[in-house]
Parts: structure tokens; C-alpha cells; sequence
């Protein structure tokens, strides 16, 4: 069947085998402050960010920003302002309505300012994608430097669902003007502590 | 050493100027420039337009007229480009490899092998260069725009050096001209605006004269030039390189 | 008609070829400006050249791994050998699963395929949720981009369609305003639909696992939101290690955006709990291109589309001028090897300039390969007469020194001598936007045998 005459096909059509190269990470280094490279690339891709020395004052901050936030889920104990609560059993359909989630992200990276966060930290899979904005809670001594650091960061986690979020969901698809805020989330703060 | 001057067939038939231009500056800078007698062409046209089979025997004929020297210099980064890049569709005899391995580009010459960027040239005008792109990202006469190499360029090494020249600088700093031999013809309209759009960076850069080491793009632009009546002229790098004052 | 016809008539338009010119080389220099920032680019790029070399050079090998793995993890792998046999595949799985109404974030295998009229003439209703893609969708019309599929249409263009078929109101092509009411009208379609068609980024060989990358974040909501998941890959975009997601990730959004990463990149290795996960592994042509020593590095290619964006031609000519799924320098090499005869002008609309094979992040030599397409269709292909007389008798005169002064004269008298409008005619296409060269003098080789006595 297909899978048969695919990989015969293949068999046949190969060339030589190629070695797969060594990855020579020095290449790639850099001493640069992973702190503040991290903030200027999440605001290079839309989203803002906002550093406090603690925990105390988190949940005033955010609130701050988000003000006219109703349906708020927190999927992380630094936050307490979470009005909905949500379990493995939760029907994705039904977060359509919220306006706000709190996160806390595993690590960001530096190059990207993009930050790693997988089913575990939001419980349901669309959570990140469906609310409305989103607040990310990170520890600066998280950060890495780029991709191949982070790879080897998450190369032993339990692999079900996890992504690299950077910024607020944008589209540029007309002319070319940046609109930030298309299917996903439509702002991102990350709180740096 | 002995160099073997290789001119293009066009610059032998329509820019005659060039190829005298490139031989008075190799002999000023003390080269034995010796012209093989009928050569012909290195068959990049042919190449190009997918009849490489056809133009084996202007290959050979190539190799026959220029076995002998220890340098084959051209004015033409394309056409050295295709000897470079082309000739293995010939049998890789001694001669061939020989051929291909010694051949260079006019001002890679220059900077390469007689290892000169003063050449002792005057020309007081606003000067734009235009990248020829065989022999830019073919032969990497110069770092270009979309790679991140440490920026170089033989071609600006040598014009720095020319008194009261004034190199400009142009919004697309390599953008291809748009020649590109045959399709200067079968896709006549793209050719032509892309011709125009590079002449038009040149005249909102304050360029008097445009320049390069291609004497097709140059033709090309020329053309456009003349019909359209705009203030530019236009010369060959090896002209640049011989004038003085 | 040829790539050259359909350039011809885009050119009539000068203020539109300008503005799509400006367009897509705005995104190149975004793309400069990103990969400037990276210490390494080059290194990466030979990187990835490389590890994409193993990759077809053992595909069989990972291609079985990655089978092993995804079922492992609960996910459904079928095998597509062409495109009939995935579309029907698609639909059978969209079947057994009831599925009527169906959510697709951007696929260009899909597009391939030809899968959502395949799948509407069934009953099926499929909506692009990528917004460039929604666009052209509701337009009617290919895309003509593979990343930014609607570049060819102006804001007031898609104002106006907007109002047609979203019922907003006239804004004068206001993104902020016509992206809000797209997220609305999306948004109804994904909480509706009982599946959810993706691409594959990569699929990783070591884990079963797969990536798709969105800026929009269209993908996640389709598939977290339906019970189905299908997604769809060429047999070309594995790659042997999650590791080497570092790499693949670092080149592709800057090349294609200029963006240090897109928006999402979505790592799926496990079917949410209840739900079905398909992944469909697509041949259609591939294993063919694999097997052309000249051509197999196409393979290689991430569809970032910077190809496209630094192409001279492409950017003056539109997508669509290439009538190829995949437009561009990479669609002209990949696409002749599907169909030589329909895409035999493709490899043509090029001048060769080489810009492409640079900016491609995983180091494919388009320009070289475009050179030995050409070399292939004058010979399979029949060529306009004129073109091929010609070209056929100067590689005669070439190769003959006596015959090629005799004629180099001759060409040089006609030149100087017959009438500038006879010149400049129809007839003469050189002639009609440029003036051909002055003839005076001697010809070069006169003059040097004149100095030498």
C-alpha cells in the first residue's frame, strides 16, 4: 500500500549517506545581559513587560493593567485573582468568556523573548489561546540565553503539549500593517520577578 | 608571467572602448597582456538559455586559445563566473582545470594577484556602482547584502583610490539589473523594469555615472538610459580605472 | 500562458508592480535586520544544510522512527502516496467522525492537494482561518505568497470583500478594524467546528512528536477547540532530533518575517485527552524529486518563502504570474518536477542573480538549480523556434573563429547601417524600451591587430 511503495521508494531514490553534523554551541555564545535583551525582544514583538522585586504587590500590578477584567483563571498559586477555576475536566468551549489568564511560564529565552509554558502550567490546552489577554509570571534568574540552551532545558519533560509563546497573536496580512491581536490573545504582559 | 586576455564577444563587437580601456590599465600596471586571435566566446549565452550541449565546441575552442598562459583576465564577471562555475560539462583535462583555475575578473585581478588598489586614476565625478550579480554572489567579488559576512568589496577597494571620485551610495545596494542575457528578451517586461527601477536609485543617489564589471548590465541600463534621455552616462570600471585627468 | 505573459499583463500596472515591489522587499530588509542580530547566521545556515542532508539521506529510517514513536503516544499515522490518496484519507477520517464543518490553518501541502474543493464538493464546509488565507479564500483565489498569502491585495480590496462576505462596514481599509471583525467571524467558526486541518513544520524522528508555528495562534485555536486533529506532512519535513528545533526555529521566522520567532510554535507529542490525533505523511511527487541528483536538495526547503521575498522578479511579477502552488524561485524548481511541461517557463523567469540561494536558510542552490532545469526542458521540451534556431546555430558560429568574425562584422555593419526604425521596431524586442548599442570603429580585435602592426 501507500506505505510500502513510499519507503521503497525512498529506499531507492537515497543518496549516500550524509553525517548528521556536531553542533558546536560556542559559535552561538554571547555575554550579554539575558535580562534585559529578554524585556527589549518581548517589546520588540508586541507584548510589554513589568519588573518587580517580589511577589507582595503582583496581584495590585496586574489588576493595574487590566482594570476592566471580569472572567480571570490563574493557573499559578502567585496569583490570587482568579474568578474562574478550571481542572482537566473543563470544557474547552467554555472559556470563550475570559478575559484574563495568569500563567507562570517555566523559563524565557533571551533571543526571543519568548518563554516556555506546557500543559501542565494551563491545565486546559486552548486556555493560552482563547483568552482574551494574557499575563505570563516569570523569575529573572529563568532566563536563558537562546534556543539550543532552551531545547536542552525541556529535552527531559513528560512530552504532551507544550509552545514557545512570544508576544500577543499579530497579523500582518493586511498590506503589510501590523495588527496585533488576530486569533489569540490580543495583549501580553509578562511580570518579571 | 604571461596573461591572456579574454574579451566577451559583445565587448569585442559593441564596446570595443571596454576591452581597449582593459588592456592600456594591464599593461600601465607592467602585465605581458597578450590577445589570443580568434577567440570567440566562453558560451555563457548558451548556458543560460538551457542549450549547454550546444556550446561545448565555443567551450573547447575557448580552452584551445587560452591553455597556454598563466593568467586569463576578463572584463566580465559573468563570463569568468561561467568558465569557473560551467566548464565541467568538458572532459576535466590539465588544460581545462588549468584554464579554470587561472581565469579572473579584471579588478579581482588587480587586487587579488598584482595585490594594487591605487591604480593612479583620476576621474572628479558622482559615481554609482552597480553590483553585477554573477560576479558578486557568483565569483564574491564583494560581501552582499543578504549575508552575514564582514562587509568587502574589491570593486569600492579599487574606485576609493581614484582621485576626486565620489562613490555614492544606493538604496538597493545589490539588486540585480534585471539582463540576465536571453531574458532580457523572453521576459522583456520584467527586464526593462527592473532596468528602470535600478537607474531610477542611481538618479535619486546624486549619481552622475553608473559603473560595474559587466558590460551586459551596463549595456542594459544603457539602453534604457539613452531611450528614456536621463542625465546619466555610463562606463565599464575598466574606463574608470584608465582614466586620467 | 507562460510566466512571461502573465508578467506582461501584472506589468501593465506600473503603480501596482511598484507597491508590491516595496511590499515584499519591505519584508527583506526586516529579514536582514533579524538575521543581523544573530551571532552565527552563517553557521546556522550550515547547519541546517547539513542536518537536512542526512535527513534524505536516511529518510526512510526516520520516517519509520517517527511512525513508532507518534503511535506510542496515541497519534494516527497514515501514508499518502499522492494527492488523491490523502485527500481521501482526509475525508475519510472526517467520516467516520461525522465531521461536517471544518476548521484549516495554513497548509500549503493542503493547497497542494487541492483538498478543500475535494472536500466542499463532499459536503464539507472548510474554512481557511489563517487571515491571508480567509482572504484569498473568500476571494477566490490561490494564494500568492506561501506565508503571506494575500500581499497581492490592497487594504481597500479587502475592505470591500470584507463587506460582501463579513457584512462589515466601509473603513477605508483599516487593518485594526477588518483584523477585529476577522477575530469575530473566526472565532464563531473555530467554537463550531468538529475538526481541525493543519500543516506539519517539522516532525521530530526521536519523539513522534510535531511543530506548528503560527503568529495568529489560528492553528491551537482550531485543534484545542475541535475533537479531530489532522495534520498533514511531506515526507521532507522531518528532521532527526528535537534538539534540532534550535536551529530549524532560530533561521525560520526571520527569514520569512524578520520576527526572532513566530508568535506560537506549538509543540505536539500527545492527542489531548478524548481526542483523536491524525498525522498524514504526503509523498506526491517527493520521492521522485529525491532521486534527481540535481535537484534533491529542494527537499530541504522550510517554506519560509524569503525566496520570494528577495526575488527581483517575483516581487514584479506576483504569485500568481507563476501558476504554480508554489510560486517563486522555489516553486520553479520544484514545480517542473511535477509537471515539466506546465511549469517549463518557470525556470526562465529568472535572471540567474543568485539572490535567493542566500537568503534561503537551509542552503538550497535555487539559482543553480533553475541553471540545470533549463538545461533539461530545451531538451524535453519543445522550445519556440526562433529561440532554438538561433541559440543552436550561434553555438556553430562559436565554436568556429573564422565564421564567427565573419559574422561579428556582418552583425556590427547591419547595426550600424539599417534604418533606427526598423531597429527599434515590434519586431525587435530589445528594441522596444532600449536603444541598442552605437556601432563606431573598429571592433575591438581590429584594433589590436592594427596597434600590434
Amino acid at each position: 500500500m501507500s506505505r510500502e511503495s513510499i519507503l521503497n521508494a525512498i529506499k531507492k531514490n537515497k543518496p549516500e549517506l550524509e553525517i548528521l553534523p556536531e553542533i558546536d554551541l560556542e559559535v552561538f555564545h554571547e555575554d550579554i545581559d539575558l535580562i534585559e535583551t529578554f524585556i527589549s525582544n518581548v517589546n520588540f514583538v508586541g507584548g510589554s513587560t513589568v519588573q518587580l522585586d517580589n511577589l507582595e504587590n503582583l496581584d495590585e500590578e496586574i489588576i493595574k493593567r487590566y482594570p476592566n477584567a471580569k472572567h480571570i483563571v490563574s493557573c499559578s498559586n502567585k496569583s490570587q485573582l482568579a474568578t474562574i477555576s478550571i481542572s482537566k475536566e473543563t470544557e474547552p468551549h467554555s472559556l470563550e468568556s475570559i478575559d484574563l489568564a495568569i500563567i507562570a511560564a517555566q523559563f524565557g529565552i533571551a533571543e526571543n523573548g519568548a518563554v516556555w509554558i506546557s500543559e501542565n502550567d494551563f491545565i486546559v490546552r486552548v486556555l493560552p489561546f482563547i483568552t482574551n489577554d494574557l499575563v505570563l509570571i516569570l523569575s529573572k534568574k529563568d532566563i536563558c540565553l537562546h534556543m539550543h540552551e532552551a531545547y536542552n532545558i525541556i529535552s527531559k519533560r513528560d512530552k504532551t503539549f507544550g509552545l514557545f509563546l512570544s508576544g500577543p497573536s499579530k497579523t500582518a496580512d493586511i498590506e503589510q500593517c501590523l495588527v496585533i491581536g488576530a486569533q489569540g490573545a490580543v495583549s501580553l504582559t509578562v511580570f518579571l520577578i | 608571467m604571461k596573461v591572456g586576455l579574454f574579451i566577451p564577444c559583445y565587448i569585442n563587437q559593441l564596446y570595443p572602448k571596454v576591452g581597449i580601456a582593459t588592456l592600456e590599465l594591464l599593461e600601465k600596471l607592467g602585465v605581458d597582456v597578450d590577445y589570443p586571435i580568434g577567440q570567440t566566446c566562453c558560451g555563457q549565452p548558451l548556458g543560460n538559455s538551457g542549450y549547454e550541449e550546444e556550446s561545448k565546441g565555443a567551450c573547447k575552442l575557448f580552452i584551445e586559445n587560452f591553455k597556454n598562459y598563466d593568467y586569463i583576465v576578463c572584463p566580465s564577471g559573468s563570463c569568468v563566473y561561467h568558465v569557473k562555475k560551467h566548464f565541467d560539462i568538458l572532459e576535466q583535462t590539465d588544460d581545462v582545470i588549468n584554464v579554470r583555475s587561472n581565469i579572473y575578473e579584471l579588478t579581482q585581478f588587480i587586487f587579488q594577484i598584482l595585490v594594487k588598489t591605487n591604480v593612479g586614476a583620476s576621474f572628479p565625478y558622482k559615481v554609482g556602482i552597480h553590483k553585477s550579480c554573477h560576479g558578486l554572489r557568483g565569483l564574491r567579488l564583494g560581501s552582499c547584502s543578504e549575508r552575514m559576512d564582514a562587509p568587502y568589496s574589491i570593486e569600492e577597494n579599487l574606485l576609493k583610490e581614484v582621485k576626486g571620485i565620489q562613490l555614492k551610495t544606493l538604496n538597493r545596494v545589490d539588486e540585480c539589473c534585471g539582463f540576465g542575457g536571453t531574458f532580457s528578451i523572453f521576459e522583456e517586461a520584467i527586464s526593462v523594469k527592473m532596468g528602470k527601477d535600478r537607474i531610477q536609485d542611481h538618479l535619486n543617489s546624486d549619481v552622475e555615472v553608473i559603473t560595474g564589471t559587466d558590460q551586459s548590465c551596463l549595456m542594459h541600463l544603457e539602453g534604457l538610459i539613452n531611450r528614456n534621455n536621463q542625465p546619466l552616462r555610463v562606463m565599464h570600471i575598466a574606463e574608470i580605472l584608465n582614466s586620467t585627468l | 500562458m507562460s510566466h512571461a505573459k502573465e508578467a506582461e499583463l501584472f506589468n501593465n500596472d506600473e503603480a501596482k508592480v511598484n507597491w508590491h515591489d516595496q511590499a515584499l522587499w519591505f519584508v527583506r530588509n526586516k529579514r536582514d535586520k533579524a538575521a543581523n542580530t544573530v551571532k552565527g547566521w552563517e553557521a546556522l545556515r550550515n547547519l541546517a544544510s547539513a542536518i537536512k542532508s542526512n535527513v534524505l539521506s536516511n529518510l526512510d529510517n526516520y520516517l519509520i522512527q517517527f511512525e513508532e514513536n507518534a503511535q506510542k503516544n496515541g497519534i494516527h499515522i497514515h501514508w499518502a502516496a499522492d494527492a488523491k490518496a490523502h485527500n481521501k484519507i482526509v475525508h475519510d477520517i472526517l467520516l467516520k467522525n461525522n465531521a461536517k464543518k471544518v476548521v484549516k490553518s495554513k497548509s500549503m501541502l493542503t493547497e497542494e492537494c487541492h483538498l478543500n474543493p475535494y472536500l466542499e464538493a463532499r459536503g464539507i464546509e472548510v474554512i481557511d482561518t489563517d487571515l491571508g488565507e480567509r482572504i484569498v479564500q473568500l476571494a477566490k483565489e490561490p494564494p500568492s505568497h506561501i506565508v503571506l498569502p494575500a500581499i497581492h491585495k490592497t487594504k481597500e480590496e479587502v475592505d470591500v470583500l470584507f463587506q460582501k462576505h463579513l457584512g462589515t462596514i466601509p473603513s477605508n481599509g483599516d487593518p485594526q478594524y477588518l483584523t477585529n471583525e476577522a477575530r469575530k467571524h473566526l472565532r464563531d467558526k473555530f467554537l463550531k467546528a468538529d475538526a481541525a486541518l493543519t500543516g506539519v513544520n517539522f516532525a521530530v524522528a526521536e519523539t513522534g512528536g510535531f511543530v506548528v508555528c503560527t503568529n495568529e495562534g489560528n492553528a491551537d485555536m482550531g485543534i484545542h477547540l475541535a475533537k479531530v486533529h489532522i495534520a498533514s506532512m511531506g515526507i521532507e519535513k522531518i528532521i532527526p532530533q528535537e534538539k534540532h528545533l534550535g536551529i530549524f526555529l532560530r533561521l525560520l521566522a526571520r527569514s520569512a518575517t524578520g520576527q526572532p520567532i513566530t508568535t506560537y510554535s506549538s509543540h505536539f507529542n500527545k492527542p489531548s485527552l478524548g481526542k483523536e490525533m491524525h498525522i498524514i505523511i504526503v509523498d506526491n511527487g517527493r520521492t521522485e524529486q529525491l532521486g534527481r541528483e540535481h535537484f534533491r536538495s529542494s527537499l530541504n526547503c522550510i517554506r519560509c518563502g524569503a525566496c520570494m521575498n528577495t526575488c527581483p522578479i517575483y516581487r514584479r511579477s506576483g504569485g500568481h504570474s507563476y501558476k504554480a502552488t508554489i510560486p517563486g524561485p522555489i516553486g520553479s524548481i520544484l514545480s517542473p518536477g511535477m509537471d515539466l511541461k506546465k511549469h517549463s517557463s518557470l525556470p526562465f523567469a529568472s535572471t540567474l542573480c543568485g539572490s535567493c540561494s542566500d537568503v534561503c536558510p537551509v542552503k538550497i542552490n535555487i539559482h543553480e538549480q533553475l541553471y540545470q532545469w533549463r538545461q533539461i526542458i530545451t531538451k524535453d521540451i519543445k522550445q519556440p523556434t526562433v529561440k532554438a534556431t538561433t541559440l543552436k546555430m550561434a553555438g556553430r558560429v562559436l565554436a568556429n573563429s573564422k565564421l564567427y568574425g565573419f559574422l561579428g562584422k556582418s552583425a556590427r555593419f547591419m547595426l550600424k547601417h539599417l534604418p533606427k526604425f526598423i531597429i527599434n521596431s515590434k519586431l525587435n524586442t530589445w528594441g522596444k524600451a532600449r536603444d541598442l548599442p552605437k556601432v563606431e570603429h573598429d571592433n575591438f580585435e581590429d584594433w589590436y591587430k592594427k596597434r600590434k602592426s
